[in-house]
């Protein structure tokens, strides 16, 4: 019943109006940007549906009509842009819709019909830094057009088919495999990888915020209760030590939990925008003309749900189940690390600093799992990798999907003894004088230094 | 008159500082007894390890028969305590505040209930009870600590600096306060203070301290007579300098 009323009053502080706000507040930006991404990948697909080329056909032949004629027999909407000398700003002013546009300046038709290689002009305007804006902005699917026309054109010339010119162009029908562990399947490596990488973000990231608020907000409920005094109060009061910290653990985990739930909402609704339906509506968007090749690298794409599944690198209950062990010894050991943190506290400025420590344990294993395999580190630089707990957590999903299982139960057995050591020694610490008496001032303890410096001048 | 609190020889070191220093004293049911010394005298020490917050590097204390070291759960039953500058909960309203902190003395809501009820009275926040301890003034905050430490009518209720950072009238309500509840009540209380004209008008015996060791102890007219001083400032200063000097 005291623990319960402990327990309350601790949820009231954390989860307040300002929390539920924040919460909305996320909520709202993550669907927000799930949306700008989905009108994105939608402008991507739109343009792969609905091929929109624009030329400034300079050479104006028999030759360039009959090509821009079987282009849009083949469904290619093409407008015709007008560029004055060579100020082609001007172009991008006028017609203010265009992202890029193709030249094909004066002597093209004459240099193909004669046999020699004509030159075009390609110009696209960088409209901004955004990966998407330059994913669709560019002359690539004009060139390859043009290319192909030309092609077939110098077949025809030399007597070669169309099809010959198919085996010609591309002699060799490459067959992907990718091999994960013991499984092969047949897909693109590349691809694979690509759409790991983004179904990977999703979980560091929540790990990564849920570690800092949960650090945060113990670190704040101990700290302010040290600095009002109030812990005083409490710790007088006739409740064990041990079921006042219990409450504040009980609660900061309880928040985090809300607050991980919310994420998780925001998160997937961002990267459904993101992903959604991309891969899909592009290859039913290609044209029919689009050259064979490429259709069938994407047709590929479709199988990736089996291919992933046939690699095993879904993840099935019990492997779920797993990572949320591992999830929950994560907040564990943080709050156990947050307890001590807290306690050292006796300022509200050393309040913040004091949440440095949890940052460097988790940004520095977050950057790290991002940018390398710590698996296949040098051994020095991996055991200094695997002695930070929270390594172990962002490893989690790729060592049950890649089947690496020794390393997972040893980083997990490793965190479960970090967590006891850790809290051994915060029970220890709040339950001993030390929870009012312990206090690191930096600030203070470097004042003192230089004045005893100047003394001693 | 019973003893409601027996110091034995309590000390403290803190690893290179003594603290306090085989300090001893009792206090009798219904009584005021205040502690006063200079700044780092020792005094919130002691009342720390009183208040079961700090272990005693040496001796013991008993409250109300329970030791300070086999018993300490027994002892914070049977004690508050206020810190000196103590604050509260801002996001909770004191009438929230005193319905927690009465739960941590009670499980049984007529009890919890009459608890409350009679905090309500001696703060006389009226309506303010419900607001957010946040929106308080300084006085308003040490009124409802004040009111909280007292609500449970403990036999022994420990207050630093009780009047600390209020106005002289408020000052004043909080000092009959103390006295009408240890005169009607026979609640005891163990006070420290700076201030010797509260100390003077508020308790029955004072303790002096200073460096750790209680130099003297009785009653306000008693110590005037003994070091031949108009007033308790002056017993103070020089209890103090003798000490120095030594």
């Amino acid at each position: 019943m005291k623990f319960i009323n402990l327990l309350k009053k601790e949820l009231s502080e954390l989860i307040n109006k300002q929390m539920l706000i924040s919460l909305v507040f996320i909520l709202a930006i993550f669907l927000l940007m799930g949306n700008v991404m989905k009108s994105a990948t939608n402008e991507i697909v739109s343009d792969a549906a609905n091929p929109k080329i624009n030329i400034c056909d300079m050479d104006n032949t028999d030759f360039t009509n009959e090509m821009l004629s079987y282009f849009r027999s083949n469904g290619t909407e093409i407008s015709s842009i007008t560029v004055t000398g060579d100020d082609y700003a001007e172009a991008f002013r006028k017609q203010k819709d265009i992202k890029s546009f193709v030249i094909i300046p004066q002597g093209f038709s004459e240099a193909v019909l004669s046999g020699k290689k004509p030159e075009i002009l390609s110009v696209g305007k960088l409209r901004s830094l955004s990966a998407f804006s330059s994913m669709t902005g560019g002359t690539d699917g004009t060139v390859s057009l043009l290319n192909g026309y030309v092609s077939l054109k110098l077949a025809e010339q030399q007597g070669i088919s169309k099809e010959d010119l198919g085996t010609i162009e591309a002699p060799l029908t490459v067959k992907e495999h990718t091999v994960v562990a013991d499984k092969s399947a047949e897909v693109s490596l590349s691809f694979i990888s690509g759409k790991m990488l983004m179904q990977n973000m999703l979980l560091p990231m929540v790990v990564l915020i849920l570690i800092m608020m949960t650090s945060q907000s113990l670190i704040a409920s101990i700290s302010n209760e040290k600095i009002d005094k109030t812990l005083e109060t409490l710790l007088s009061a006739p409740v064990s030590r041990g079921s006042v910290i219990t409450a504040k653990m009980l609660a900061a985990a309880i928040a985090a939990l809300l607050n991980a739930g919310v994420m998780m909402i925001g998160f997937s609704s961002y990267t459904k925008g993101m992903m959604g339906s991309m891969t899909s509506d592009i290859t039913s968007a290609l044209p029919a003309d689009t050259v064979d090749n490429a259709k069938e690298s994407v047709s590929s794409m479709l199988s990736s749900g089996d291919a992933m599944r046939q690699l095993g690198l879904t993840l099935g209950a019990a492997d779920y189940l797993l990572i949320g062990v591992q999830l929950f010894i994560t907040i564990m050991i943080c709050l156990a690390i947050s307890i001590i943190l807290g306690a050292l506290v006796n300022d509200s400025k050393s309040a913040q600093t004091m949440l440095l420590p949890i940052m460097m344990m988790v940004m520095i294993p977050w950057i790290v799992t991002l940018l390398a395999d710590v698996n296949s580190l040098p051994t020095a630089a991996k055991l200094i990798i695997w002695a930070i707990p929270f390594t172990h957590t962002f490893t989690a999903m790729p060592n049950l999907m890649f089947g690496n299982y020794a390393e997972f139960w040893g980083g997990l057995i490793y965190q479960i003894i970090f967590f006891a050591v850790v809290m051994f020694f915060a029970l220890k610490l709040f339950k001993s004088d030390k929870i009012l008496t312990i206090s690191l001032n930096l600030g203070q303890k470097s004042r003192f230094k230089k004045s005893r410096k100047t003394n001693e001048d | 008159m019973a003893n409601v609190l027996e110091v034995k020889e309590l000390s403290k070191q803190y690893s290179k500082v003594l603290a306090v220093d085989k300090i001893s004293f009792d206090i009798g049911e219904g009584e005021i007894f205040a502690l006063i010394g200079p700044n780092g005298a020792g005094k919130t020490t002691t009342i720390r390890m009183i208040s079961t917050l700090l272990t005693p590097t040496s001796g013991d204390a008993i409250v109300a028969g329970h030791s300070i070291l086999k018993a300490p759960e027994k002892v914070r039953e049977a004690i508050t305590y206020l810190p000196d500058e103590a604050g509260a909960y801002k996001q909770m309203t004191g009438i929230k505040y005193l319905r927690f902190m009465a739960g941590l003395f009670t499980t049984d809501i007529d009890k919890l209930n009459a608890y409350v009820e009679r905090a309500k009275n001696i703060c006389g926040l009226g309506d303010r009870l419900n607001d957010k301890i946040g929106s308080y003034s300084r006085g308003m905050i040490r009124k409802l600590l004040l009111a909280r430490a007292v609500m449970t009518q403990p036999k022994l209720a420990i207050l630093d600096e009780p009047t600390s950072g209020l106005d002289v009238l408020n000052a004043i309500e909080i000092r009959k306060m103390i006295k009408k509840l240890a005169e009607e009540e026979g609640m005891s209380f163990l006070l420290s203070s700076h201030n010797m004209l509260e100390i003077e008008f508020v308790s029955d015996r004072i303790g002096i301290i200073s460096k750790g060791h209680l130099m003297v102890k009785g009653r306000a007219d008693e110590l005037k007579q003994r070091y031949d001083a108009p007033n308790l400032e002056q017993v103070f200063e020089r209890v103090v300098n003798e000490n120095e000097v030594h």
